[in-house]
């Protein structure tokens, strides 16, 4: 790989171990893609909390503050666990305020958050970012056109370390372009809510392999971006697709032609009634109808969705622990509106937190014998990292049949009669 | 016989091949605290992946993955090297971080060659497969 002067001091050592370690890292992972070299970031966003510490101190040892900007992945609360009476609260408190400390003292952006976009911080198409958090990395790239790669968690903080990312994969222009297109020939999608994009997504992200671009065509134009974001986030969870075009509606895609560069695709994927009720039958993993738990916000919810889920709990008592996975920004707003506090009397809940791989109620090392051992929600991702990250059971069903199921404590969902 | 392929992750392991026809992450397929895969209802569900030499087709799922494979090798429980298909970045930066030999574009169809239950040395840095034996 082609490294500039100022890179071959970085990895020489000479600003310090962290980036000598960083820049050791980024470069054996372009070699291994042959990258030509690496590029400067726009920004960076990284998890201190998904960050394994010892890695977390290798990577950050004698790195002063950085002069782009860096941002974070939803973060742990455990003072607010040890509130709500997790037994296990006390054994994260530590860790995380030291990675938190350090995380400030490098002048980083405490966003705690899996949709930045949500907070303003909105990269402009062409922008290259490096990013953790698969769910940031599809959305960047398909939803506004950023230049984002594939990276994981730890790769992620390698990249704000040295402020430069290996130029390969989707940050090639060339690698853009939809390989697989996936047709909804006869779906009528006109009464469908977000649990059913959540669907689509989870199955066009187990059809394609590895992480070719996709172009979903069929749906209308403009699509509402709260189904545009479920459709895309949901992808990489079943899967590895990185860049999710929407023909018509997300800015790579105003064509099937566009998005596919005036190639004809390698392989068209078509989605009918049965693979649609298959996904969601794989889905749902339980046997009995108790529900314990009801997780909302993955990705982080948006300020309409906590205002249905307040008109749906108005005056209402839950019978189980739910969760809302909210940005802090997004909270406060929802707490202006009066809607915070129909949740939280209702007896719900709100944290800056990962709600599917680090959800505190169902994961049995936060909660201990308090653990819930099933759990219910509208979101794909959450369906799968709750079933096999906490091992609990999981119904997945609309916003409607949850917020029910948290009043009800049973599960009532009914897989959906495709039109 | 020896089988030819792409270094990910460079160094040498052998052991004992276990084989699924599918994507993995090490994020949710597998348990950092056993080394098992835990997916419900998955072809490997309860079987072990520690120091065998795992063999699938490509990487998948969440960017968590790298974080998931350094928790498990501080347990050890990694698999003692990876071939598959084609690697992706996630995959790629996990098994580099964790120092796990993996190759990936193997010449031949290592579906057919490789059956679990094989013995199979890995030299990564070489690029070589060898298939020693059942």
């Amino acid at each position: 790989m082609l490294l500039t002067d100022e890179e071959k001091k970085m990895r020489a050592g000479e600003y310090g171990p962290g980036i000598k370690r960083a820049m050791d890292l980024l470069i054996k992972l372009g070699d291994s893609f042959d990258a030509e070299k690496l590029v400067p970031i726009t920004y960076g966003h990284i998890s201190y909390d998904f960050t394994n510490e010892d890695f977390w101190d290798l990577m950050t040892e004698g790195v002063p503050k950085t002069a782009h900007r860096v941002t974070t992945h939803p973060s742990y609360s455990p003072e607010l666990w040890k509130k709500w009476g997790l037994p296990l609260a006390d054994n994260w408190a530590d860790e995380h305020e030291r990675k938190l400390k350090r995380f400030l003292e490098l002048g980083w952006l405490r966003t705690e958050t899996c949709a930045e976009y949500l907070l303003g911080i909105i990269p402009g198409k062409g922008d290259i970012v490096s990013m953790g958090g698969s769910c940031m990395q599809v959305a960047n790239n398909s939803l506004f056109g950023a230049r984002v790669d594939r990276m994981g968690i730890l790769v992620s903080l390698a990249a704000a370390v040295c402020g430069r990312t290996p130029l390969m994969g989707l940050l090639l222009p060339e690698n853009r372009y939809a390989s697989h297109v996936v047709e909804l020939g006869g779906l009528n999608v006109s009464e469908w809510t977000i649990a059913h994009y959540h669907c689509l997504g989870y199955y066009i992200g187990d059809q394609i392999p590895g992480f070719k671009p996709v172009a979903v065509n069929g749906l209308p134009p403009n699509l509402p971006f709260d189904y545009a974001r479920a459709l895309v986030i949901s992808m990489p969870t079943s899967g590895s697709v990185t860049l999710g075009h929407i023909v018509g509606t997300t800015p790579e895609a105003p064509t099937l032609e566009t998005a596919l560069g005036g190639k004809k695709p390698e392989h068209v994927i078509r989605v009918g009634k049965r693979e649609m009720t298959q996904t969601w039958e794989r889905l749902n993993v339980w046997d009995d109808d108790i529900v314990e738990h009801v997780s909302f916000g993955c990705p982080h919810s948006t300020i309409d969705e906590i205002g249905r889920i307040a008109a749906l709990l108005e005056g209402k008592t839950i019978k189980t622990s739910l969760l809302i996975g909210a940005s802090a920004p997004v909270e406060a707003l929802a707490r202006r509106q009066g809607w915070a506090d129909i949740i939280e009397n209702a007896g719900g809940h709100f944290l800056p937190v990962c709600s599917s791989i680090s959800n505190p109620f169902t994961r049995r090392d936060v909660a201990g014998e308090k653990q819930a051992k099933s759990a219910a929600t509208d979101s794909a991702r959450s369906a799968h990292y709750l079933a096999t990250v906490s091992g609990v059971k999981v119904f997945f069903g609309t916003e409607e049949e949850c917020v029910n199921a948290a009043i009800t404590g049973r599960w009532k969902g009914e897989i959906p009669k495709w039109k | 016989m020896e089988i030819k392929a792409h270094m990910v992750s460079a160094g040498k392991a052998e052991g004992e091949a276990i084989v699924y026809n599918g994507p993995f992450s090490f994020l949710g397929d597998l348990d950092p605290a056993t080394g098992k895969v835990r997916v419900p209802r998955h072809q490997l569900e309860g079987k072990s992946l520690v120091n065998k030499v795992f063999v699938f087709s490509r990487g998948k799922g969440s960017s968590g993955g790298d974080f998931a494979a350094w928790a498990a090798k501080k347990n050890g429980n990694t698999p003692a090297a990876m071939i598959c298909l084609e690697s992706e970045p996630v995959l790629s930066g996990a098994v580099i971080v964790t120092k796990i030999p993996t190759v990936d574009r193997p010449e031949k169809d290592v579906f057919d060659l490789i059956k679990t239950g094989d013995y199979i040395k890995v030299d990564a840095t070489r690029g070589v497969i060898e298939v020693v034996g059942k």
